[in-house]
């Protein structure tokens, strides 16, 4: 679709009034202090790319990117406008104008399929292991990939050396009496990086009579092309990821990424598709696309008792964009960690500010990434807990980041996690039994 | 001089990191809220961001000597322009000096450089037990020197006035880079009649004599409680009518807002949670200061308006407090809501008018939204007479652009002629120097004297307020 035909850019663009609200509320902006960072500034210039009075280039592009995405202008503006969306659609126009090698390379090939960015993921784990980064990086393997990859590379230190998907059946049999059919979304960021998040989630759902299904065929939700300017890709990622769900009878398709979750939202789904064919389709797919935390509380009303469980432990919870600010969902995540027996939940100052980690963000502006990772890790260090929770892998490795980084000894968890290790002491006890 | 040498002039004296020159930088300086933006923005020479007084004096110097214009700007939420460089030249944004120099509680004031945003000075405020009253909704984002240049107050000036009152001493930087302290070298003092008021002469000048570098403000003690009631009226006349009767019964409250029906709409759409109830006019009363005193005037306020009010509802919980507050504080821009293919504008948003009128002028705002065909919002500062009407068009059809500009017009000659004038708060920018002679006569030819007084080279933000 083009780029001024876009709904975001056809009905929104002029509702923005520059009331400069979004200023008091972007991350980004807290560091640059300056205008040029401002959220309505990036409307301003998308209006002025629409107008042709700039010129989709590489500049503008940086300018444009310089924005997590984090959303939070969006639920904050007054005017309504979904200004994630406005960014993310000019990117995808820049792009257009000025494709690159390396993009096409890494979020057409590597990112659309899913063997080849495990092979890639993990060899990123054994050249970290082998001593030879220096080497790849010294003939320019680097190089053709976005942002500040050489200072993120550190990052991918802890690259576990087997996916999920490497661990998992196709069908995974509910444990019990049968309630659900539920569809698993697993997500590229679980798959590779977190897979014990994976296992979690799918030990707490067959305990809870849920047969899960992991199709095979499944690809990245598509969140990170959407980021980095590959919208065409992200549609058709997404069309894939509906015909594959759409074959089988689910009754939920459930995801334990806040990303996913929101990539496959109603909302999302609007963005990539509205005025095209596979709209109502695309819709009512989205309907079953539930968070994992809000399945767990909301559907199948998950209690766990434990009476004698002596040991406390204090959980801070942090909000990932995609689930707090683009999809709302606060309370459940929260409702989950405090029915866990032994825990305890206490609340950090700015819960729902973004991390910087946002995706890719950590690793294509790698300094800004880590002025806001530190802010967030004064917030959670000053509670004084002992694990950091939160529903989003990327969340979970920039958090993991920072843990190292100010040398706290403190676990980064899914809250998923915590119940199965409950689980694997306690039998599994729904409501209602 | 060209833009690039200006450039490199201003990185010479200040640096790579506090300079803007590329135009994709620019672009982000050629807008505020104003609807004169929206239509033509404008973008300055380059964009400075001092953070010093010595800073300030030497690119003002520089632009003396070049004949550069200067144009200061805080955080760029004003609604007329004011901080556009509308005929070129040098922005200097002064938000990235953000810095409160000191708290003086013993002396129940403050010293703050101009970036400092307001939210946040009061945050800072609270743990002395002080707070700066004045209360624009805009809080969160406007920069305290960007309030001082406009003289800016909110939704508390029925009891605690604007920014004005609080300005105890500024310091300055004069256009041709003398650097003058108003108010008093040493002062601390609070009252002080000494000399010619310079203090009050720059506070609203709207940078058109100088920059302000350093602001000593007056504090007072943090009101212990508060407590909103909110009337709704089915009758628009019945609003004013209360307000009035409330002031009769010898209780000032803190803030007095009203919101029209489609204000209502407005807030609902934006904030459903909030769930006003549909009406002709709702007035949110705010009552602040010790208990006892709030929950007696809160009595007193809810006997009166039920006499004319459908219901009227008393909180005094702080989250529902917050919602009818926010819910109020954020119309200026959900307004929109009320048309889906609309945008709220900023022009012709200000007005002021005498008590006694405000029922008329919100009847005659509605006739000329209907004469035009626009639909427009109206809410405001009904305890002052502080009108703010949110005309919503698409802003991208001239159709409706020539038209509304039009109706604007009328609403600003209607203050005039209802005895009020065409602002109330937010200032006069580029927007509204039109109507300069009709409100002021002969004294703009002495406001000119005073302005070559202090600007003989007409340097300091040209094309504002005259």
């Amino acid at each position: 679709m083009n780029f001024k035909d876009l709904p975001p850019i056809k009905e929104q663009l002029m509702k923005c009034v520059r009331c400069g609200k979004c200023r008091s509320v972007c991350p980004v902006f807290a560091e640059v202090k300056n205008e040029t960072a401002a959220p309505r500034g990036h409307v301003f210039i998308v209006q002025m790319l629409r107008d042709d009075k700039v010129e989709p280039d590489h500049k503008v592009y940086e300018k444009l990117s310089a924005c997590l995405l984090c959303e939070n202008c969006t639920v904050n503006c007054p005017s309504g406008i979904d200004i994630h969306e406005l960014n993310a659609a000019a990117r995808a126009y820049i792009y257009e104008k000025n494709p690159s090698l390396g993009k096409e390379l890494v979020f057409d090939t590597l990112w659309t399929s899913p063997g080849l960015l495990k092979t890639s993921t993990m060899l990123m784990g054994g050249v970290q292991k082998l001593g030879l980064q220096k080497l790849a990086r010294n003939i320019g393997l680097t190089k053709i990939l976005p942002g500040d990859l050489s200072k993120a590379e550190k990052m991918l230190d802890s690259v576990p050396s087997r996916s999920a998907r490497s661990q998992l059946p196709e069908v995974n049999k509910a444990k019990g009496e049968k309630k659900y059919t539920v569809g698993y979304f697993l997500g590229c960021g679980t798959d590779l990086l977190n897979p014990e998040v994976a296992l979690a989630t799918v030990n707490v759902l067959t305990l809870n009579g849920c047969e899960v299904i992991i199709p095979r065929e499944s690809k990245c939700c598509g969140l990170p092309h959407i980021a980095n300017g590959k919208l065409e890709t992200a549609r058709r990622l997404a069309a894939h990821n509906i015909k594959i769900f759409n074959s089988y009878e689910f009754d939920y398709f459930i995801t334990d990424c806040a990303s996913c979750s929101s990539a496959l939202s109603r909302k999302n789904m609007e963005f990539l598709f509205k005025g095209l064919k596979i709209e109502d389709t695309a819709y009512a797919f989205a309907e079953k696309v539930m968070d994992l935390t809000v399945f767990l509380v909301d559907v199948l009303k998950i209690e766990m008792d434990g009476d004698n469980l002596s040991e406390k432990r204090r959980v801070t919870y942090h909000d990932p964009c995609h689930l707090a600010n683009a999809q709302g969902i606060k309370s459940q995540p929260r409702e989950l960690l405090q029915r866990i027996p032994g825990i305890e939940l206490v609340e950090m100052k700015n819960a729902n500010t973004c991390c910087g980690g946002s995706g890719t963000y950590s690793v294509t502006h790698y300094d800004m990434s880590m002025k806001i990772l530190d802010k967030k890790m004064d917030n959670a260090m000053e509670t004084g807990a002992d694990m950091i929770a939160t529903c989003c892998p990327s969340c979970m490795m920039q958090l993991r980041y920072g843990t190292q980084r100010h040398k706290w000894n403190c676990r980064v968890i899914h809250p998923v996690q915590l119940i199965n290790d409950f689980y694997l002491h306690k039998p599994a006890k729904t409501a209602g039994e | 001089m060209e833009k690039a040498i200006i450039g490199k002039e201003l990185v010479k004296i200040l640096g790579k990191e506090k300079v803007l020159v590329d135009e994709l930088d620019l672009m982000y300086y050629s807008y505020d809220s104003s609807f004169l933006t929206k239509l033509e923005p404008s973008n300055p020479f380059a964009v400075a961001m001092p953070t010093s007084t010595e800073e300030v004096q030497q690119v003002v110097r520089f632009a003396w000597e070049n004949n550069i214009n200067i144009v200061p700007r805080g955080a760029g939420t004003g609604e007329t322009g004011g901080c556009i460089a509308v005929n070129g030249g040098i922005v200097l944004d002064l938000s990235t000096w953000d810095e409160i120099v000191e708290i003086d509680a013993r002396n129940m004031q403050v010293i703050v450089r101009p970036g400092v945003i307001h939210a946040n000075l009061n945050d800072e405020l609270a743990k002395y037990n002080l707070f700066f009253p004045p209360d624009p909704g805009s809080s969160k984002m406007c920069t305290i020197g960007g309030m001082v240049a406009n003289n800016a107050s909110g939704l508390r000036a029925v009891k605690y006035w604007a920014t004005e009152p609080y300005v105890l001493g500024l310091e300055v930087v004069m256009p041709n880079g003398d650097v003058i302290i108003t108010g008093g070298m040493k002062s601390r003092a609070i009252k002080n009649v000494s000399g010619i008021n310079l203090t009050k002469f720059m506070v609203g000048s709207e940078g058109v004599l100088g920059i302000i570098t350093r602001i000593r403000l007056r504090c007072f003690p943090k009101p212990r409680a508060r407590g909103i009631a909110m009337a709704v009226f089915d009758c628009l006349d019945d609003a004013p009518a209360t307000v009035l009767d409330v002031y009769q019964a010898g209780v000032l409250p803190s803030g007095i807002e009203i919101l029209d029906s489609s204000a209502i709409t407005a807030v609902n759409e934006f904030k459903p949670e909030i769930n006003l109830p549909a009406a002709e006019a709702i007035l949110l009363f705010e009552v602040d200061g010790n208990p006892p005193s709030v929950d007696f005037e809160g009595e007193i306020i809810q006997q009166i308006a039920k006499k004319r009010a459908r219901s009227v509802e008393w909180a005094t919980e702080e989250k529902r407090m917050t919602e009818l507050w926010e819910g109020r504080s954020v119309t200026a821009t959900a307004a929109a809501r009320v048309r889906p293919d609309g945008s709220r504008i900023f022009a012709g948003e200000d007005i002021s008018v005498p008590l006694s009128r405000v029922a008329d002028t919100l009847r005659a705002i509605r006739a000329l939204g209907d004469k035009y065909g626009i639909k427009v919002v109206n809410y405001g500062h009904i305890g002052d007479g502080n009108v703010h009407t949110a005309p919503v068009i698409n802003p991208e059809n001239p159709d409706e652009v020539e038209k509304v500009l039009k109706m604007v017009d009328e609403i600003h000659l209607l203050a005039i002629e209802m005895g009020g004038t065409t602002t109330g708060e937010h200032g006069v920018g580029a927007v509204r120097r039109p109507y300069a002679e009709a409100e002021h006569g002969k004294a703009v030819e002495y406001m000119r004297k005073a302005k070559e007084a202090f600007d003989p080279k007409g340097i300091m933000n040209p094309g504002k307020v005259f």
